[in-house]
């Protein structure tokens, strides 16, 4: 399998037994408890930011080992619940952890991204997401430039995808993230610039132009 | 296996039997909830049947056909997971309807070129596709029924014993149809008979829970093919020689085999020996 030693590299950051765990989990994920392995990823995502942006592709190999092994969802069953507990404790989380909630935000989207029913994006994730988003495009997230690097991550991976489920939400997202770029006093150039690329990048298809790529991502010009 | 599974399997089944007004033996060989999942989620598991069996016996009650009109009888439920498998189960059965749809079309030209050869009249697999049941929340709810009967010990240990070719009609049991057109009572007597066919293949050993927990471990992939058992053998080469006498002679006392569609079959294809 292609895909092992990219998952064996996320893993490296869980203590060994818990390693041990997950490997077996992607083997075997009949003779684990799957419950206490959706908890593990979620537990980390939540603390790894690096981790919450890939985790999706695990999870995705024990839902399909798991579906080919016993027709079974267990895993994704105890993901999804435990996806909506934290979802329900958003605010509080974000009051408590801007980190953790910029994790939870990440593994949402990331889990959105990957798993998916019959090749369609699951519907019970789509305003959930939208949710987030829309929290993280509010004035007081906007100042913040953690929660404005999120919001334009979550956009250009599965912005594309959202607005075909759901265009007119996305159109309200966009027209916070105008207003935002526009009106906001107290934005750090950082997060303009952010903000104007996304903008850009949508208007443009979910597509940037080779022109526009070259004026956000190439070394200063002289 | 380890102990939290086998900790958890008992919750299920002392939790199922509850439920479960059918006889304990049944509930016992129960190992997935009613969407095909483990059981796991025992609260939401427990709140939605007790919902459907709250309006089963309301409709048992009536005597008109099945209508349900498009609300669906259980209502949506909150957590994502059951939303996602409820979401799953609809796409499913709307592709399992497309497929269904290719078969009658498929059977639809063999017969109208037996016709012209054999001259027999009437093609009574056109007449299947304008019977077909589409009603989204018939479907689901006898895909439901389905999934109940076959989430069970004996009807793994059936799929595994009896190869799909080794299948006899009217002696082996088989899943009914879900797109013919059925009454409800038609449609749940044939649910009950299915059902209590597939216990003949019930475990064994009742006394011993490790026996029945190995079962579980040699689920196969088997499994995860069943969803070919929904379809009627219409166009099944390599079935159709071996299946066609016993259909013909088991056909009394089988309301599901006895339709025009596998008669017409049997006719058309043992012609050809008779030439």
């Amino acid at each position: 399998m292609m895909e092992n030693s990219v998952d064996d590299y996320r893993i490296q950051s869980f203590d060994l037994d818990t390693q041990m765990l997950l490997k077996t989990a992607l083997k075997d994920p009949s003779s684990v408890n799957l419950e206490k392995v959706s908890n593990l990823i979620m537990d980390q995502s939540l603390k790894d930011q690096v981790f919450s942006k890939e985790a999706g592709r695990i999870c995705y190999t024990i839902v399909q080992a798991e579906a080919k092994q016993n027709n079974g969802n267990v895993f994704r069953r105890n993901l999804l619940n435990r996806l909506q507990q934290e979802f329900k404790d958003r605010e509080e989380t974000r009051e408590r952890s801007l980190q953790e909630w910029v994790c939870y935000v990440t593994f949402i989207c990331n889990i959105f991204d990957y798993l998916k029913v019959n090749n369609m994006p699951m519907v019970a994730l789509v305003d959930p997401v939208f949710d987030c988003l829309m929290r993280l495009a509010q004035p007081d997230a906007l100042m913040n430039e953690e929660e404005v690097d999120c919001l334009v991550l979550q956009l250009n991976r599965i912005g594309e995808q959202l607005e075909k489920v759901n265009s007119q939400r996305m159109d309200e997202l966009f027209f916070l993230l105008r207003d935002g770029f526009l009106l906001q006093e107290g934005l750090t150039s950082m997060a303009r610039l952010l903000l104007l690329e996304i903008l850009e990048f949508r208007a443009g298809g979910w597509l940037l132009s080779s022109t526009a790529h070259k004026y956000y991502y190439s070394e200063i010009a002289d | 296996m380890s102990d939290w599974t086998r900790s958890r399997r008992r919750d299920a089944h002392s939790s199922e039997r509850d439920n479960d007004s059918g006889p304990s033996r049944w509930s016992h060989c129960r190992k997935r909830g009613v969407d095909g999942s483990l059981r796991a989620n025992r609260e939401a598991d427990g709140h939605h049947k007790t919902n459907c069996s709250h309006t089963d016996n309301r409709h048992a009650s009536f005597t008109t056909p099945e209508n349900a009109g498009p609300v669906s009888r259980c209502a949506r439920r909150a957590d994502w997971g059951s939303q996602v498998e409820e979401d799953e189960m609809r796409r499913d059965v709307h592709r399992d309807m497309q497929r269904y749809r290719r078969r009658i079309l498929g059977a639809e030209v063999t017969q109208r070129e037996r016709k012209t050869s054999s001259g027999s009249s009437g093609s009574c697999d056109s007449r299947e596709g304008e019977n077909m049941e589409t009603d989204e929340s018939v479907l689901l709810r006898r895909q439901k029924q389905i999934n109940y009967g076959k989430n069970t010990l004996a009807y793994d240990r059936y799929i595994k014993e009896v190869p799909k070719h080794m299948r006899q009609a009217g002696v082996h049991p088989k899943t009914p149809n879900k797109f013919r057109k059925y009454s409800r009572r038609s449609w749940d007597q044939q649910i009950k008979l299915w059902k209590v066919k597939l216990h003949a293949w019930d475990p064994p050993t009742e006394g011993s829970p490790d026996k029945v927990l190995d079962n579980i471990d040699e689920l196969g992939l088997d499994d995860v093919m069943d969803i070919e058992l929904d379809f009627p053998t219409l166009s099944d080469p390599q079935d159709a020689p071996a299946s066609v006498t016993t259909r013909s002679l088991s056909l009394e006392g089988e309301e599901c085999l006895g339709t025009p569609v596998k008669v017409q079959k049997t006719d058309t294809t043992v012609e050809p020996d008779m030439a």
